[in-house]
């Protein structure tokens, strides 16, 4: 029995028993006053999901957004910020229409959630909620790469989260010289956007090539043996920037031994690397808070109920984006802002008794390999068979006329304009 | 293929089984909500839309708010017969009953542009 039967019948039950004398839409009573609602990161899963459910409760539930910064830096469309192709500002947004639309935003870092209590530790306050919506993101696993740790960033950044490594990650990458080498440490599975490391080595090629490089390389140590939309982006290379790309698989570098940011040197189990730009993306896991709220299994991520997006763990908590084990749904912005619309609706239905539907899922990614060449994955997803199940999907094909991929390239401009509008209002 | 309203119609169903005593309830219910359900439902299955779709002005991806009953319903069933090309849009359609188009159409007819 899914939660959704299981609530419609406690409900209707209830309903029937009392001989229809209370409305059958009254709200819950949760104590004094409305119910409250607190969500925790302010990125495209916890302020689509606060501002859906103050604009869809029309003021009904009481929603709180627990974020500390006060300007939002995507890490989508970042890597156009790396080719040159947008600049830095315009991946920054702010809250204010997310408190337009009746959010109570704190700018305040949670630092605890006390689960027994019901109430979350934010800026030296408790904020007591009915319902919690966790979203943090992810955290890096720095010690998954030899040698590589959190000061070692400073050097060799890994430019996996938004913000000032992205920053100095450009700069490292505008003062290249010709003949330079780009070491990326690519990630293992699961990870911030599959297709993200591969359309970044697609901007370093494009901002080398732009420069007049001739001699540069750049070199793609790999601890998976496949990657994301990998024959698009491997004919593009080929096309685009002949001879500068070498991507290798475990089998072609035998294992990743060692990175030294005092030298820019990295090893592997079969030859060594001077790296003038090494981009080292570690392994990933959810959020502190999430981590210390025990919130996840042994994976470092969350297990959630695929109809409603709630905690394996904890009934009155819902775990959303990048944070959670979300089936064979990828984590993305796209899949954080639509999971949060399924939070948003199973809580309102909750709280308030409005109508409840199936959880439907949706994500695409587009990625650009070169100007007007860009490539685009997505999927419908369900559930089913205990986890959020691709129902159907599509991928770019290779040969592909050059006219659709930059119709894919406008096209992925107006999603992004979409998507923050709809999580940032 | 499946639709939401089926699938939510079924999930009542399965609370008529549990008891006959319950029936009563549940037909007002459903007969209650029969007229005001397809915007509704149009409401929560537009929020997959407005990832892309944004109020504001747009141009590779259309603006759909405030766009015609008739002419959503056409472009969206040719997305779903693959008489359009978009494989997102295709994909998007693919999962939509006439029921969810209906819903889809009535509620993007009364949703406004935003300047």
């Amino acid at each position: 029995m899914t939660d959704l039967t299981r609530r419609n019948f406690t409900w209707l039950a209830g309903a029937s028993l009392a001989g229809l004398s209370t409305p059958l839409f009254a709200p819950a009573v949760f104590g004094q006053g409305k119910p409250k609602v607190v969500v925790i990161g302010g990125g495209p899963g916890g302020a689509t999901v606060a501002r859906y459910l103050a604009k869809e409760s029309n003021g009904a539930v009481d929603v709180t957004l627990v974020e500390p910064l006060k300007q939002f830096t995507t890490c989508f469309f970042s890597n156009l910020y790396v080719g040159g192709f947008r600049d830095y500002k315009s991946l920054t947004h702010n809250y204010d229409k997310v408190k337009k639309s009746g959010v109570k935003v704190v700018h305040a870092m949670a630092t605890a959630i006390d689960r027994d209590k019901k109430q979350v530790l934010a800026g030296g306050n408790r904020i007591p909620y009915d319902r919690l919506v966790v979203a943090p993101g992810i955290d890096l696993k720095f010690d998954s790469v030899p040698g590589y740790s959190e000061a070692a960033a400073e050097i060799m950044p890994h430019a996996w989260k938004p913000g000032a490594q992205t920053q100095l990650l450009v700069k490292k990458l505008n003062a290249l010289k010709d003949g330079d080498t780009i070491v990326m440490v690519a990630p293992p599975n699961p990870y911030r956007c599959p297709p993200g490391p591969y359309e970044r080595v697609s901007m370093f090629a494009h901002v080398l090539k732009k420069k007049g490089h001739k001699k540069s390389k750049i070199i793609v140590l790999d601890p998976k043996p496949a990657f994301s939309k990998q024959a698009v982006f491997m004919e593009g290379w080929e096309k685009h920037y002949p001879g500068m790309i070498e991507w290798q698989d475990p089998k072609m570098h035998g294992g990743i031994k060692s990175v030294d940011p005092k030298t820019g040197v990295i090893k592997t189990d079969l030859a060594e690397y001077k790296a003038a730009l090494a981009n080292v993306i570690p392994a990933q896991m959810a959020g502190k808070i999430a981590r210390d709220a025990q919130l996840t299994n042994q994976s470092g991520f969350c297990e959630i109920h695929p109809e409603s997006m709630k905690s394996k763990v904890d009934a009155n908590i819902f775990v959303i984006g990048d944070a959670t084990i979300a089936g064979d749904m990828p984590k993305s912005a796209f899949s954080a802002n639509s999971q949060a619309k399924v939070a948003a609706m199973i809580i309102r239905s909750e709280l308030t008794q409005s109508r409840a539907f199936p959880a439907r899922y949706t994500n695409t990614c587009w990625s650009l390999i070169a100007p007007d060449d860009d490539v685009k994955v997505g999927a419908s997803y369900e559930p089913g068979e205990g986890k959020i199940k691709q129902i159907s999907g599509f991928v770019s094909q290779k040969g592909e006329a050059a006219d659709l991929r930059k119709q894919n390239y406008k096209e992925s401009v107006d999603w992004y304009n979409g998507i923050v509008t709809d999580v940032f209002g | 293929m499946r639709g939401a309203s089926a699938s939510y119609r079924m999930t009542r169903c399965g609370s008529i089984a549990c008891g006959a005593i319950f029936a009563g309830c549940i037909a007002m219910v459903d007969a209650g909500t029969a007229r005001a359900a397809d915007v509704e439902l149009g409401r929560y299955l537009s929020s997959e839309c407005t990832t892309c779709h944004s109020p504001h002005a747009h141009s590779a991806i259309p603006n759909i708010h405030g766009m015609m009953e008739s002419t959503f319903t056409e472009v969206v069933r040719a997305y779903r017969e693959k008489r359009l090309n978009n494989p997102v849009m295709q994909n998007v359609a693919a999962r939509l009953n006439d029921e969810d188009i209906a819903a889809l159409a009535a509620y993007f007819a009364s949703a406004k542009k935003v300047p």
